[in-house]
Formats: structure tokens, C-alpha cells, sequence
């Protein structure tokens, strides 16, 4: 076992790990935060994907020790009081979300995006995105909600 | 996996000792996109994981009189980003923009792009062409190797890999890079080429390094080709010549390869972008 | 008429839970003194098999290994013919096929006893080209032919539609076998509860059918098993055949502790089905004024190693064969083909999005022999109201096919472009 801490939506977290956990089973297994998902286990769906340090980054290629001293973003953390986040709500209005399992990774590298970016052209949005395959929509409804948060965010 | 210990290292010297000590035992690991699928599959079983991934001592890039130094755990988004890989070394950041996605450039660092030895590695063709020299290290000493030779002897159980480095370009030293992958992300390269050319005052090609990437069990010069473009101003005729150049190569390499007749096709295409994105900025226009 | 739905905005009920990651998926599920299982499976496509297990049911943690002695009642499934075998018995058809079911207190255990079974192959001759597949020689995968099902269409006269054509081309074309690759890979639970009803938690097409099917293998009444339907994370039509159903049922009854399983990406990949391959032989014939005359098809589908919905799915192709043309004579034949390959079933289209990459083409190659612009080719003998298809069905509800194509037409300015290169 191997102790780390990781900070993780905002909270810090002490805990001792197996030393073969990846971080996506960290976030799983340990903290119960089942809203990442495992799609392939090589970082070729992106439906495990996680902010970390600000970037996102497969959470199924990064191993639980590395993550000691790493602040986290996962899906269960862009809530704030009960309200979804820009995104979260572009994403259901626009009718982006169907099977839903690519959802929570898609979400968050279109969050990263627009932290890093705020006005992103349709061609960096499909950038931003393309580590993160959706089998059910053709990626035109997150290119649509990817706008609408866009222009949620300037209203802020 | 079974791995019994771990380490999140401190500095080279802990890590160089640590694989001193436990050699084939250890593995180390820095941005782990490929390193993790291999420990998952069980396909590695090290008992010791190093992590090298926020070493500063081998981050970032740096730029002396001679040279420019990559610490072999800088990612490829912070090549991407930086200002110092552009303009007339515009092949590399355009070789590492084309890696994977975003999240894999995030953690992927040049260092494991050379150091795993895919012959699909897109950063390694554009050192290869730059003429880039990686150091190594180990308790036994220090070695420095030109990429193009590394394949022939790679890295060794003991040894970390430091950087690797090249020599500053000059104004008339343009490095280009194109790939053919099956779709635009999360494509593994079935073919890559990189040139790296100077002209003189009249266009002519006065010094040149090819290298290409999935045309042979590692990246590669292209020696029959640079003998042929060198000395050469690039008109349209010269490039056809140039294409049937490599092709005569590919032929000997690859012969009785299932994937010949379709790589010799399309090497035309990616010969092609290359040495016209080197002459358009020659001529002062940004090809990309 | 109100509508209350039709032309309005509405979010879909599981929308806000899918993006706060608060939606449940089989492998998102834990509970308490859970264990977990592991599928064995065929690495050959056609063999005798022999298992061994005893080295394996000794890793520390292994509760127990279940193989086809285990299954207490039938041990067969499958959603129109049952050439599933719960678990491989005598002999594996197909590479993927389960042969054991491992359960253990953890996922390492079940690795671990994974790696120590044993399986002895014999191979037999095996077939993976349906044509081959169909020779009387052929090895054959169940019982004494490969020919699962052949789809017959008749209408009008074949010889006299030949006489009309002045122009007649002939084809063959294939089209591939295609992955789902849907992005929540097969997972499930099973378990008891206090009334010895067996619930199996999974994401599934058919809730109804899975409970029957377990239900006869366990030699339970239907009413002792429960399938509780999670968020589905895409299927596509690859979770119409049982995946894991029967053999969390079986271990949560037979150890009465909560079992789960999750396949791997590769593991599902293997696991289920594909889209049918099919080899298209098309002769289709037209008149000097550019009216189809005839049609003569033969239609192969590759059916891999088990039925699944191969019968519906030739007979849809078969059905649809002719596209959306009128014709006045049609001689159509489908066949489903037993081989080793991968099971095929259903993917979206169902047998009806093979057929158009033959009569497409079928088109505008007559439409190049006519000289014609393949649009007005098209245009001439696409169903309208009032058309009857080959089946003899006469549409007499709306069929706005000709403003369809008028409006790509206007799009592409295909025949403004057609006009200027002539």
C-alpha cells in the first residue's frame, strides 16, 4: 500500500492505495466517484476523462501514486449548490446527451477547453474534443452545446 | 499487474541510483500512455514503478548558444505551446500537435516517445531530421547517442533517458513533418516524414536530412533520397524525381510487404506536402 | 390536433443525471459481500474441447469455477434458434465463445485462476467463407448444413424482363462485417433475494426474452427471475443476445452472494455480434427509355457461428433488395450461412443497409450505360404513391422520395453540373 493525497472536487483526501491502482480506480473503487467511466482501458474513448492539475488527461493511463499531491476535477464536481454548470446545462439543452457514458469525459474536456479558451472556433471545439468518442450523436450536438455554454458563460 | 512498490522520485540522481539498484525489476514510468496499457495487459510485470513525471529537472525546454535541450519529461502540449519550438521548427510542433488527443499530449512526453521505439513515433522522425542527440544516463556514467543511431543500441535496463537535443536552426534551415494516420486523433501513423533542409541564396539545396517513421522497424534517414535532393532547386520535376527516389528505397525495405503498393502511393502525397511546406517558407510564406 | 410533444423542445427525462454522472451503469454498481466473475473463452474457432480446472478451483479466493455440468437445466439460449450453448459442452464453433465462468473474492483472483485453467483444443476443419460454407463438403458448424435460412422473392417474369433490356449490367459486391463498438462495455450483477427470486442488473435490448431464457436454463418459473434494465450505454442492436445474463444468474443462485462481472473493451469486441457481411450478386436490366425492366439477385449473409437474428435480417435484405425502385420483375434469394467467424446479428438497419451499396451502384452504372444523368435515371423509376414494390405491397401512404432526392439534387447541383460537363 502506498499513501498519497489527492485533492479531488475541492476536497482533500488522505488515503493509503494499492500501488497497481490506476487513478481511475482510485476515483472509482476508493472515493466512490462512479461518474468516471471506463470505456477501453487505453486512453482511446476518453470516457474517462478527468481534469487534473487543470488538463485533462485519461484517467486510466495515470497511475494512483502519480496522482500524490494532484488536484482533481470529475464530473461530480462541477456542480455548485445544486446548479449544473454552463456546460451541464448546454449539453441537455442541446440534446447532446443520449447513451450517456461518453458523457462525463465529454463534458469535462469541453469545460477545459473553454477555461483555457473562451471563444474557441468550431475547429478547435472538435480539437478540444476529439480525444473523447461518442458512438451515438456524431459530435454535431456537442459542437451545438459547446457554443451555447460558450455564450452562458459570457452572460455570467 | 503485481507491482509491489512505488516510488514518485525526487530527483535524477534517486532514480538513476533506484534502477542502479534494481535494474530489470524497475520500470519507469512518466507519462504512462503507454506504459499503463502494457502493466494492465500484464504484458510488463515490474515489481518497482518510478515515477519521473514531474522531475523538473527533465522538464521544459532550453536554449544555449549551440543548442536547444528537451528534458525527456516535457509533454507534447508544452511543445505545443512553446515559442521556441515554431517557426522554422515548425515540423516538430506540428509532429507533436498530431499525437493522439489532447489528453494523451497532456501526459505523453517526448523522452517515451523515443525511449518505447515504435516505429510510428511522430516526434522522432523530426529529431531524427534535426540531427538530435539523446543522453543517457546510468550509475555506470553518461552516454550521448545521435537519434538516428539510438535504435541500434537503445536504452539499457540501467539507464534513464535525460534529453534529447539538437543544434539551433538557422534563418535558412526550414524543418517540415507530414502524416498520414486513418482519421485525424487517436491515429496510429502508417507513415511519416520529416525533412529538414537548408538553402543558399539561389534555392538550392545546399544541406538536407530526411527521416521518415513506419517505413521500416524504426524511424529512419532516407539517405538515397537526400542524395538526391541535395544540391537541387525544387521545381516540379525535381520533386516527381524525389518521390521515385524514396520509392526505389521503400521497394528494397519493404519488399514482399502486404502494405507496400499502398505506402509506395502515398508517400507521394506526404513527400510531397513536406518539401513544398519547406518551400513556401523559403519564400516567406507560413504553409501551415 | 394538440401536440403536446411533436415540434416542441423536449429534454429527455435521464438527460441531467447522465451529465452529473449521477446515472447508473451495471459496473457502477457495488454491494455489499460482492464477488466477481470472469468469462473463460474459446482462443479457436472450430474444436473439441477438453476442460480442466482442478488447478485453477485451488487460487486462494476462487469460490468456484461454473462449466456446462453446472447449467441444472438446458444449456442452450439464443434469440430465434437456440445454437448457443450457455457454456461450450463438447466443442467450441467460434473464437469468443464462453466455455467457463469464474468467481472469485476478487477481479485478481479471478485472473489469477483465468491464467491456470486448462483447455485442451482439438482442431477441426473449419470454415470462415460462406460460399465455401455452403458446399455439401463443407465442415459443417450444427447439425448437417451450414444453410440456415433461404429467402425466396418472386414477382413478375425474369425472361421476359431480360427480353425488354436493352441494357443489362452485372455486379458483385461485398460489404464488410462492422463492430458496434457502443462505449459501455457489457457489465452485470446477479443476486438473490430473501424469496430466492434471481435478479440480473444489466444493460440490455430485451429484458422480457433475457428473463425467459434464464429462467428455462435455471429450470426456475419465470416469475422467480427479475432483470432489472440499467442506463443503457449504447447497444445498437449488440445487446439483443444474451451476454452475461445466464451466468450471473447461475453463480448468484448457486452461491447466493452478489456477483459481478465487466467485460473488457477486447472482451466485448469478442463477446458479441456483428453486422452481417454479405456478398451481393446483382443483374439488373433496363429499357432503351431508361425503365427498369429486371432484377436478378443473390444475396449471401455470413452469419458467424450461431443464428442470432440471421433469418430476420436475410429477409430483410431480401425485402429490400431492390431499393426504392419500381420493378416490374424481380427474382431475389437470400441466404443465412453458418461459419466460424464472429456471430452476427443485429446493428442498425437490420439487413436493410447492405443492400443499398449493390443497388446504388446497380443504378448508376445502367444510368452510365444509357448515357443518362443518374438522377433522372433515378427520378424515372423511384417509388411514388401508388407504386407497387416487389413484395407486392402498393404504397398508398405518403412517399416523398422524389422531393428528397430533387433537394440533394439542388444541394449537390449535381444536374446543373451534369448539364455544364455535357
Amino acid at each position: 500500500m502506498v499513501d498519497i493525497s489527492i485533492t479531488v472536487n475541492d476536497k482533500l483526501y488522505k488515503i493509503s492505495i494499492n500501488e497497481n491502482m490506476r487513478l481511475i480506480d482510485v476515483l472509482r473503487d476508493e472515493l466512490g466517484l462512479i461518474g468516471t467511466k471506463e470505456g477501453c482501458g487505453e486512453g482511446e474513448c476518453g470516457a474517462c476523462t478527468v481534469i487534473m492539475d487543470g488538463e485533462i488527461v485519461n484517467s486510466c493511463l495515470v497511475m494512483g501514486f502519480q496522482a500524490d499531491g494532484s488536484s482533481i476535477v470529475t464530473i461530480e464536481g462541477l456542480e455548485r449548490e445544486g446548479d449544473l454548470h454552463p456546460v451541464q446545462r448546454a449539453y441537455i439543452e442541446a440534446g447532446a446527451v443520449q447513451c450517456g457514458f461518453c458523457i462525463p469525459g465529454m463534458v469535462l474536456s469541453t469545460k477545459a477547453l473553454l477555461d483555457k479558451n473562451p471563444n474557441p472556433s468550431d475547429e478547435e471545439i472538435r480539437e478540444g474534443i476529439s480525444g473523447n468518442l461518442c458512438r451515438c450523436t456524431g459530435y454535431n450536438k456537442m459542437l451545438e452545446a459547446t457554443k451555447k455554454a460558450m455564450e452562458y458563460i459570457k452572460g455570467e | 499487474m503485481d507491482i509491489k512498490k512505488v516510488y514518485n522520485s525526487k530527483s535524477v540522481e534517486e532514480v538513476i541510483d533506484i534502477l542502479g539498484e534494481y535494474g530489470e525489476k524497475a520500470k519507469v514510468i512518466a507519462g504512462g500512455t503507454d506504459i499503463v496499457i502494457a502493466l494492465n495487459n500484464n504484458a510488463i510485470e515490474p515489481e518497482l514503478l518510478i515515477d519521473i513525471s514531474k522531475l523538473e529537472e527533465l522538464k521544459g525546454i532550453k536554449v544555449d548558444k549551440e543548442f536547444i535541450t528537451i528534458g525527456s519529461a516535457t509533454t507534447f502540449t508544452e511543445i505545443v505551446e512553446s515559442e521556441i519550438i515554431d517557426n522554422n521548427l515548425y515540423g516538430l510542433h506540428k509532429a507533436c500537435k498530431m499525437v493522439g488527443s489532447p489528453q494523451i499530449r497532456n501526459k505523453g512526453t517526448i523522452g517515451g516517445n523515443i525511449a518505447n521505439g515504435s516505429p510510428a513515433a511522430d516526434s522522432v522522425p523530426p529529431l531524427i531530421a534535426l540531427g538530435g542527440i539523446v543522453t543517457l544516463k546510468s550509475i555506470e556514467g553518461t552516454r550521448e547517442v545521435l537519434l538516428e543511431d539510438y535504435y541500434y543500441n537503445p536504452i539499457k535496463e540501467k539507464e534513464l533517458l535525460l534529453n534529447i537535443k539538437f543544434e539551433r536552426p538557422k534563418d535558412n534551415q526550414i524543418l517540415t513533418f507530414a502524416k498520414l494516420g486513418l482519421r485525424k486523433a487517436l491515429a496510429i501513423s502508417r507513415l511519416t516524414l520529416s525533412s529538414f533542409i537548408e538553402f543558399d541564396d539561389n534555392n538550392t539545396i545546399s544541406f538536407i536530412r530526411v527521416a521518415s517513421g513506419a517505413l521500416a522497424k524504426f524511424p529512419m534517414r532516407e539517405k538515397e533520397l537526400e542524395d538526391y535532393l541535395l544540391g537541387k532547386i525544387l521545381e516540379k520535376e525535381i520533386i516527381e524525381g524525389a518521390i521515385e527516389a524514396l520509392r526505389n528505397s521503400m521497394d528494397e525495405r519493404l519488399k514482399g510487404r502486404s502494405t507496400l503498393p499502398y505506402k509506395r502511393i502515398a508517400i507521394s502525397t506526404i513527400l510531397r506536402e513536406i518539401l513544398e511546406e519547406a518551400l513556401a517558407f523559403e519564400e516567406g510564406v507560413k504553409a501551415w | 390536433m394538440k401536440l403536446n410533444v411533436v415540434g416542441k423542445n423536449i429534454i429527455r427525462v435521464d438527460a441531467k443525471s447522465k451529465v452529473t454522472g449521477k446515472a447508473l451503469y451495471p459496473q457502477d454498481i457495488y454491494l455489499d459481500n460482492m464477488v466477481y466473475g470472469k468469462t473463460v473463452r474459446s482462443t479457436k474457432p472450430h474444436a473439441n474441447i477438453k476442460i480442466d480446472i482442478s488447478e485453477a478451483e485451488k487460487v486462494d479466493g476462487v469460490l468456484k469455477i461454473f462449466t456446462y455440468k453446472d447449467v441444472p437445466n438446458k444449456n442452450e439460449h439464443g434469440v430465434v434458434l437456440k445454437d448457443h450453448e450457455v457454456f461450450a459442452s463438447k466443442k467450441v464453433v467460434r473464437i469468443g465463445e464462453p466455455i467457463a465462468f469464474i468467481v472469485g473474492e476478487t477481479q485478481k483472483v479471478c485472473q489469477e485462476a483465468y491464467r491456470k485453467i486448462k483447455i485442451d483444443y482439438e482442431d477441426l476443419p473449419a470454415v470462415f467463407d460462406p460460399v465455401e460454407a455452403m458446399r455439401e463438403e463443407a465442415p459443417k458448424i450444427h447439425g448437417d448444413s451450414n444453410i440456415i435460412y433461404h429467402y425466396k422473392l418472386r414477382h413478375g417474369d425474369i425472361e421476359e424482363g431480360k427480353k425488354q433490356s436493352k441494357y443489362i449490367v452485372e455486379n458483385i459486391y461485398k460489404s464488410p462485417m462492422v463492430e458496434h463498438a457502443f462505449l459501455q462495455p457489457e457489465a452485470g450483477l446477479g443476486y438473490l433475494e430473501e424469496d430466492g427470486t434471481v435478479v440480473v442488473v444489466i444493460a440490455t435490448q430485451y429484458p422480457h426474452y433475457d428473463r425467459e431464457e434464464v429462467a428455462i436454463n435455471l429450470g426456475l418459473p419465470e416469475e422467480k427471475v427479475k432483470i432489472i434494465n440499467t442506463n443503457v450505454g449504447g447497444a445498437f442492436g449488440a445487446r439483443e443476445d444474451i451476454s452475461a445474463q445466464i451466468h450471473l444468474a447461475l453463480a448468484a443462485m448457486v452461491l447466493k452472494r452478489p456477483v459481478k462481472v465487466i467485460f473488457s473493451r477486447e472482451e466485448s469486441f469478442i463477446a458479441h455480434s456483428k453486422r452481417h457481411p454479405m456478398i451481393m450478386k446483382y443483374k439488373t436490366g433496363a429499357d432503351e427509355n431508361g425503365y427498369l425492366q429486371y432484377m436478378e439477385a443473390e444475396i449471401i449473409g455470413d452469419s458467424g457461428a450461431h443464428c442470432s437474428w440471421a433469418i430476420n435480417v436475410l429477409r430483410k435484405a431480401g425485402v429490400h433488395a431492390t431499393g426504392p425502385y419500381v420493378i416490374p420483375n424481380v427474382k431475389v434469394d437470400t441466404y443465412a450461412v453458418y461459419t466460424n467467424n464472429p456471430f452476427t446479428g443485429a446493428m442498425r438497419g437490420f439487413g436493410a443497409t447492405q443492400v443499398p451499396i449493390a443497388h446504388e451502384q446497380q443504378m448508376d452504372a445502367l444510368a452510365e450505360k444509357l448515357g443518362m444523368n443518374p438522377i433522372e435515371f433515378r427520378m424515372k423509376n423511384i417509388f411514388r404513391k401508388g407504386s407497387m414494390t416487389a413484395t407486392g405491397q402498393i404504397l398508398t401512404d405518403s412517399v416523398p422520395l422524389d422531393r428528397c432526392i430533387e433537394a440533394v439534387d439542388e444541394k449537390l447541383k449535381f444536374s446543373q453540373l451534369w448539364k455544364e460537363v455535357k
